[in-house]
């Protein structure tokens, strides 16, 4: 159609029409013949059908929307048996049972100084009967997906020396939170049950509890009492403390009375009071002289536990090696006023 | 000879390579390049399609099982078990994992590890958790390492009890923010304070505080990056509710059921002016006197992904218990009214834009709820997760289920993810790339 010969003013309605029609046309038939195009190369070059999805897998990841059925077909409540590996202790626990578990492992639960401190008076002072009492103490734990009998067979094989309860009953960590235990983390309940039932020089410098003996194996009750008139004048020997001290030689016989009271939890013999200020009395340092009834409920303890610790230290001193008292002797006599 | 159209390999080659370099020669600027001449007619594309290769094409024909993320498939759903009162932490995971750009920045493989120890870092264990929830597999995944880590990470969620999720959220985006050290996308010299890691894009947005004091009408702003609106809700004791009249009922679509709350309700609370009393006097700068002051709150920036929290567990010195009143949220949400720059033109008269403009800057659209069930001392958390565009899928730890619509806008709600529905580019233009999240 020659356009530029004609002007459209001279041309009537038909003709309009017919030249709109085939500029439409035109217009459609290249659009077609792209399309045509595309899909003759997709074809020649192969590609054409390559991002079909190919039956099997529609039918495997067909989502699935029947009742009693979760999307891929499968029942509800059937994934009680998963196991994974716990990262921190590298034993298989069952799924479910996999955050009560870790709790205990890395030492953050309410019951794990309370079980960790069990363990150390048990392994010190009955070497006999110390396989039964720690499997006792892990029937209750519950956090085991293997029988009773495996767990007796386990028991030595699996004390890894690294592990957080290992170290509970060992060395004096310098500021080392991965494995000491930081005060900051335990609950106030934790804290009180082990600051009441183990020994509790507080560290200021780090924040953590040396779980060690208040007795120095290294100086004797003589040296003790000269230094300590020397720093707090004559009139500072504590009656209370005097008389415990006395009985540094203590026989075993008393030493069966004094680990049943150490083993039980322990919270009657603290106070009424203590719950209510359990927080405040512990963050402001234990043992800064605090005169009331609790520390000195507590220090009775302390003293107790001291000649048990005495034994303790005798014994974990074998284990590891001695380090040098120094650093502690300061802080026992912030402790005791 | 056979008279078809034959297609040959270098030719085409050649083709391309003088295409692309007429287009080097059209553009004036690059940014009008890739705006404007991404396809111009006669000159083919900047960007074209990716096209097999012979021996891609024999790689494919010998393997013909494909996956392809369509409507109807699982892939990218997938259960997590409960590892002992952990479906707090099992709804978080999956809002995290089916936000958009999220999943993109992920899959996409964009995280660049700088912790000194691989195992420790939260950012990878969230690369690897990805990977296994859009693996296609049916079995649920057990997310035990997630759960060493955080308890490693941040110690005040340690510890086996039940938990609240909107507190490990917050713990959850702040260790990952931590360990995204590797990940400094973009010019970072900008602002020695802002960090530009994934977590802080997507998450932070700013939230402005205006004291207004009441004298000299001096206004003192101050801007606070937050990952979340935490919004107090009627029936609660600390709250005062003036329920304003609804004017703008349907604002954002929601039903407006006289005595149902509205999330806008609630949203328009939080920004109203707040008259501080008397015992509260501040010193204003301006007047050098302590006078009384309103205190407002607006947005000033949008995060791309928006969290809101209802406030439902209420531990005042009274009682301690969880409010349960229903408040009604929408699928889609524009957050124009709650702007500080809409609070500006408001006091400076301008005429309130309607709010069906076409600005979709601020406009959000709902991906995932997280619902809490029973009392404050003991309940079980679950989630309505959006995938696949519009359809919906509640996840109570290892169970997946199809839901409908309706049954995630009549769900309680406490926490709810909306994500921006137009991203745009940081450039100085601010020019808009109408990319559609969804």
């Amino acid at each position: 159609m020659k356009m530029e010969e004609m002007s459209l003013s001279g041309l009537d309605n038909s003709k309009l029409e017919a030249i709109a029609q085939e500029i439409y046309a035109d217009l459609v038939e290249d659009s077609c013949l792209g399309f045509c195009f595309e899909v003759h190369r997709a074809v020649k070059c192969g590609y054409f059908f390559l991002d079909d999805t190919d039956p099997d897998s529609m039918k495997d990841f067909e989502i699935v929307d029947q009742p009693g059925l979760d999307i891929f077909g499968q029942v509800f409540n059937q994934w009680k048996s998963k196991e994974c590996v716990c990262p921190n202790c590298s034993r298989s626990i069952a799924a479910s049972r996999f955050a009560p578990h870790l709790e205990k492992c890395l030492g953050m639960g309410r019951n794990s100084s309370r079980i960790a401190n069990r363990r150390i008076a048990n392994s010190n002072n009955m070497n006999k009967s110390e396989s039964d009492q720690e499997d006792n103490d892990d029937i209750n734990d519950n956090d085991w997906s293997y029988g009773s009998e495996k767990k007796a067979k386990k028991r030595k094989s699996d004390k890894n020396p690294n592990s957080p309860r290992r170290s509970k009953s060992l060395k004096h960590k310098n500021g080392n939170n991965s494995t000491g235990i930081s005060y900051e983390t335990l609950g106030p309940e934790e804290l009180r049950s082990l600051l009441t039932t183990s020994f509790s020089a507080l560290s200021r410098s780090n924040n953590s509890v040396p779980i060690r003996s208040l007795r120095c194996p290294q100086h004797t009750d003589e040296q003790r009492r000269t230094v300590r008139i020397y720093f707090l004048g004559p009139s500072a020997v504590l009656p209370e403390v005097e008389s415990s001290l006395d009985n540094d030689s203590f026989d075993m016989t008393d030493s069966q009375a004094l680990i049943s009271r150490l083993q039980w939890d322990g919270s009657s013999d603290l106070s009424p009071s203590d719950s209510g200020s359990s927080k405040t009395s512990e963050n402001q340092g234990w043992g800064l002289g605090t005169n009331s009834s609790e520390s000195r409920k507590t220090k009775k303890k302390k003293s107790h536990l001291s000649l048990v610790g005495t034994a303790s230290g005798l014994g974990s001193n074998k284990k590891k090696k001695p380090k040098p008292p120094a650093p502690p002797t300061p802080s026992i006599y912030d402790d005791i006023n | 000879m056979c008279k078809d159209y034959v297609y040959d390999k270098d030719i085409e080659q050649i083709a391309k390579e003088e295409q692309g370099e007429a287009l080097k020669l059209q553009a004036t600027t690059s940014t009008e390049v890739s705006h404007q001449q991404c396809s111009v007619p006669g000159l083919g594309e900047k960007y074209p399609t990716w096209e097999t290769t012979k021996p891609e094409l024999e790689l494919l024909g010998h393997n013909p099982r494909r996956r392809r993320i369509t409507s109807s498939f699982t892939i990218g759903l997938r259960g997590l078990i409960n590892l002992g009162n952990t479906c707090f932490m099992n709804c978080i995971v999956q809002a995290l994992t089916h936000t958009p750009i999220l999943r993109d920045f992920f899959l996409s493989d964009r995280h660049r590890c700088e912790m000194p120890s691989l195992e420790l870092c939260l950012v990878c264990e969230m690369s690897s958790l990805f990977r296994e929830l859009y693996s296609g597999n049916p079995s649920p995944h057990v997310p035990y390492k997630l759960l060493h880590l955080v308890w490693i990470h941040a110690r005040h969620l340690a510890g086996y009890r039940q938990q609240d999720a909107h507190e490990f959220l917050i713990a959850a985006l702040d260790v990952l923010h931590r360990h995204c050290k590797g990940d400094d996308v973009g010019k970072a010299a900008n602002n020695p304070n802002h960090c530009n890691c994934i977590i802080d894009q997507i998450f932070t947005g700013g939230l402005q505080s205006d004291v207004t004091c009441q004298a000299c009408h001096g206004v003192s702003t101050t801007i606070d990056p937050c990952w979340d609106i935490s919004l107090d809700l009627p029936g609660s004791c600390t709250s005062f509710w003036p329920m304003s009249p609804a004017r703008e009922s349907s604002v954002n679509g929601e039903s407006h059921i006289p005595g149902i709350t509205t999330l806008t309700d609630c949203l328009r609370r939080f920004t109203r002016p707040e008259h501080l009393g008397s015992s509260a006097k501040i010193k204003c700068s301006s007047c050098q006197s302590y006078q009384e002051s309103t205190k407002q709150l607006t947005m000033k920036k949008l995060p791309v992904v928006a969290c809101f929290h209802f406030k439902r567990f209420e531990h005042s010195a009274k009682q301690r218990r969880k409010i349960t009143t229903y408040i009604s949220f929408p699928l889609e949400l524009d957050m124009t009214p709650f702007m500080a720059s809409s609070k500006e033109s408001r006091m400076n008269g301008q005429l309130q834009l309607p709010t069906n403009s076409g600005n979709n800057e601020n406009k959000y659209s709902l991906f995932a709820v997280v619902n809490h069930q029973g009392t404050l001392e003991s309940g079980h958390y679950t989630s309505f997760i959006r995938h696949h565009r519009d359809q919906w899928f509640k996840c109570d730890d290892a169970v997946i289920t199809k839901a409908s619509i309706k049954d995630v806008l009549d769900s309680e709600g406490y926490l709810l993810f909306y994500h921006k529905q137009v991203l745009e580019h940081e450039s100085e233009k601010v020019k808009e790339m109408n990319t559609q999240a969804y």
